[in-house]
């Protein structure tokens, strides 16, 4: 097999785009084996999901709908992850974005949409980004870890939610009705991002996309994307090259955290209108913030990859839900299917390089035979 | 005296520390070997749901453990195949694990939440225990938690005095200089990533089988990064990073405390001290503040103060060796 794609590069260079997609294929292959075991029909069952999926066009807006946080998400992690730094606060960033920008909208209620709607997700934004510079602060001058960090930013962000969300910004309504339900009331519909076609499809989805394609150009075509990417990739030559490496660490997972909260922002504006929490911060985000990181991880951490990726991880989430409802298996199935998905993706990306790595190796001793045989001349 | 409030808060500190304990010790070895086994969070879960199923199907509660021990070892091996055989980061292995062990418990455990099974029984060491004050703290436990102890002793003896010790801390320290000396880097490695995967899996089970006794989703969610904390904050020394989970136990029995006295102060506040503090105690552990409480330290005190305070990790912690 590896020798076919030595002999027959095109073949491979076609089969290497469609990796990803073939190691998802053999994911799904081994959760049919899960889904017999739980006495389930596969074939139904993946049918199932493939129509809550995309067998409308309300499936495939929520598809759309529910890869929108994915994939903001993910675009900050590839900035911190390119700039050496793993964030894992992703959770707790994007729910300080989602709590300030509903303060925004709760305390201006009578401002016009146009002005409010950009000012609301930019203070979301900006909080994200600020949540994510503690650890990164921590990081570049105190040494801290900044996985253990994030993980305790986390944390702090859902008390902190909880507690806004149980007292000073509870829904009136919930107080007088004394069911208390900790939510914020509805923000005024002036305030609802567009929608695109008539469905729940909201103009987030649009934005999400454009900043995917913002983030490819910071990193690879501008000299602050380019010095975080030195520092990813060796900090200390970069710090001989003169690049300030504590500043370029905090800037990285400082942008990642702002496009987590952009994302918190969006989710509120685009799809609940008010915030709300079951007490953890799953509640709200949905793990969007661990899922996104799955997500940049199986676009190679490559902003434009993210967007066919999060398009699939909100298709595997979507259709997990309509498949839970018709064959009654639980919905933390499909979270393990997908954590099957990145576990494939993973290796098929290990044996991908190894074949590289062989077909540059035969390249390199063909050219050392040629120019052998020209010595004698 | 022996049953007054505050000894039976601080022997309820000891044994709510416990897991911690245990998981530290697991993880101190691993990181010591050079591997960072990050699934911590997710390994816990999967073998407390595991430890409970078993010993409720078999009615045997050591059987729990061992199933515990077996999957807790099974994910660590993950992590050390994937990153020296297959080459691929750590850390990455290690957070997919932790997401894949909390919805995979939840999912396989779905019928096993919120029933009573067995637990470990309470065994009190006969003529210890009635020490006052010290026995009802400490000797009026069960195994479990003289086990901790026991383990935290025979981690640090050993690491730091024993030949294989040394082999083990050179993997993760200097492993260029311990394959010339014949070490296989790589055999340490695993070898000590399953042992301390099959401790965390042994923490894990005895949540479900001592400490919240049961199974219900998401049970020991946090704690696994409480431990990896707690490892940094110990200086990846046993003895330190048992003081640390005892010093969490004791921040959590504060705020519950607190909770009580002051009722008209939120909740929240309360829950979020034990974060804030970790964070805090990292910062103090990173910066180079512990330094400069060295050099105003009088003389006679700055060596063993050197020696308690100076933190650094194992030098190849996170790094891939080739052996050739």
């Amino acid at each position: 097999m590896q020798d076919f794609f030595i002999r027959y590069p095109r073949v491979w260079r076609a089969f290497d785009i469609l990796l990803p997609f073939l190691a998802t294929l053999a994911a799904l292959g081994v959760g049919a084996v899960l889904l017999m075991v739980f006495d389930a029909n596969p074939i139904v069952a993946y049918g199932a999901l493939l129509d809550g999926a995309f067998g409308s066009t309300n499936a495939v807006a929520d598809t759309l709908v529910k890869a929108t946080p994915l994939l903001l998400v993910a675009l900050g992690i590839c900035i911190a992850f390119r700039g050496g730094v793993i964030n894992i606060g992703g959770e707790g960033q994007l729910v300080l974005g989602a709590v300030t920008a509903t303060l925004v909208g709760l305390a201006l209620p009578d401002m016009s949409g146009y002005l409010l709607i950009p000012i609301a997700l930019i203070v979301g934004f900006l909080a994200g980004g600020f949540w994510g510079a503690i650890p990164g602060l921590l990081k570049a001058y105190f040494n801290v870890n900044e996985i253990l960090s994030t993980i305790m930013m986390n944390a702090i962000a859902v008390q902190g939610m909880n507690y806004l969300l149980r007292g000073p910004m509870i829904d009136p309504v919930q107080l007088d009705a004394a069911s208390r339900i900790p939510q914020t009331a509805r923000l005024s519909a002036a305030f609802d991002l567009p929608r695109l076609v008539p469905t729940r499809l909201h103009l987030g989805t649009a934005l999400a996309v454009i900043a995917a394609f913002l983030v490819f150009i910071f990193l690879w075509r501008t000299v602050v994307g380019y010095r975080i990417r030195a520092v990813g990739l060796n900090a200390s030559a970069s710090r001989y090259a003169g690049i300030n490496v504590p500043r370029n660490i905090v800037l990285a997972i400082a942008l990642s955290g702002a496009f987590c909260g952009l994302a918190g922002a969006i989710q509120v504006y685009g799809l609940h209108h008010r915030m709300f929490t079951d007490g953890s911060a799953t509640g709200f985000t949905g793990s969007a913030g661990f899922n996104g990181i799955v997500v940049a991880l199986f676009g190679q951490l490559h902003p434009l990859g993210a967007i066919p990726a999060s398009f699939l991880f909100g298709a595997l989430i979507v259709g997990a839900n309509k498949l839970q409802r018709v064959m009654q298996v639980p919905s933390s199935f499909i979270i393990a299917l997908n954590g099957l998905v990145v576990v494939f993706v993973v290796s098929a990306d290990y044996w991908r390089r190894r074949i590289a790595r062989r077909r540059e190796a035969e390249v390199v001793s063909e050219e050392i035979a040629t120019s052998e045989a020209e010595v004698p001349t | 005296m022996d049953s007054s409030p505050l000894v039976l808060t601080l022997a309820s500190i000891i044994l709510a520390s416990t897991p911690l304990i245990i998981a530290v010790c697991g993880e101190i070895l691993t990181e010591r070997s050079g591997i960072v086994n990050l699934s911590l969070d997710g390994t816990m879960l999967m073998s407390a749901m595991t430890g409970f199923v078993v010993a409720f199907e078999t009615d045997n509660v050591w059987l729990g453990f061992l199933g515990a021990m077996g999957v807790g070892a099974f994910f660590a091996f993950i992590v050390a195949f994937g990153s020296i055989r297959l080459r691929q980061s750590q850390f990455a292995i290690g957070f997919v694990l932790t997401l894949l062990g909390d919805d995979l418990s939840a999912f396989l455990g779905q019928n096993y939440t919120r029933i009573p099974g067995p637990v470990v029984q309470h065994y009190a060491i006969p003529i210890l225990k009635d020490i006052p004050i010290i026995g009802p703290i400490f000797f009026n436990q069960n195994v479990i938690v003289y086990f901790a102890y026991i383990l935290v002793f025979v981690t640090w003896f050993w690491l730091f005095r024993t030949q294989p010790g040394l082999r083990l801390r050179s993997a993760g320290d200097r492993p260029e200089a311990g394959f010339a000396r014949g070490v296989g880097i790589n055999f340490q490695r695993y070898l000590y990533t399953i042992i301390g995967g099959g401790l965390v899996g042994v923490a894990g089970a005895s949540y479900s089988l001592n400490i919240k006794i049961g199974w219900a989703e998401g049970l020991t969610r946090g704690f696994g990064w409480i431990a990896l904390a707690i490892v940094i904050f110990g200086g990846w020394s046993p003895i330190r990073g048992m003081f640390g989970a005892l010093l969490f136990g004791a921040t959590k029995a504060l705020a519950t405390y607190l909770q009580r006295t002051f009722p008209e102060v939120s909740v929240v506040a309360f829950n979020a001290i034990p974060w804030v503090l970790m964070i805090l105690v990292l910062l103090l552990v990173g910066s180079d503040f512990t330094e400069r409480v060295i050099t105003v330290a009088p003389k006679s005190l700055r060596r063993p103060l050197q020696r308690f305070l100076k933190i650094s990790p194992p030098q190849a912690l996170g790094s891939t060796f080739v052996e050739d």
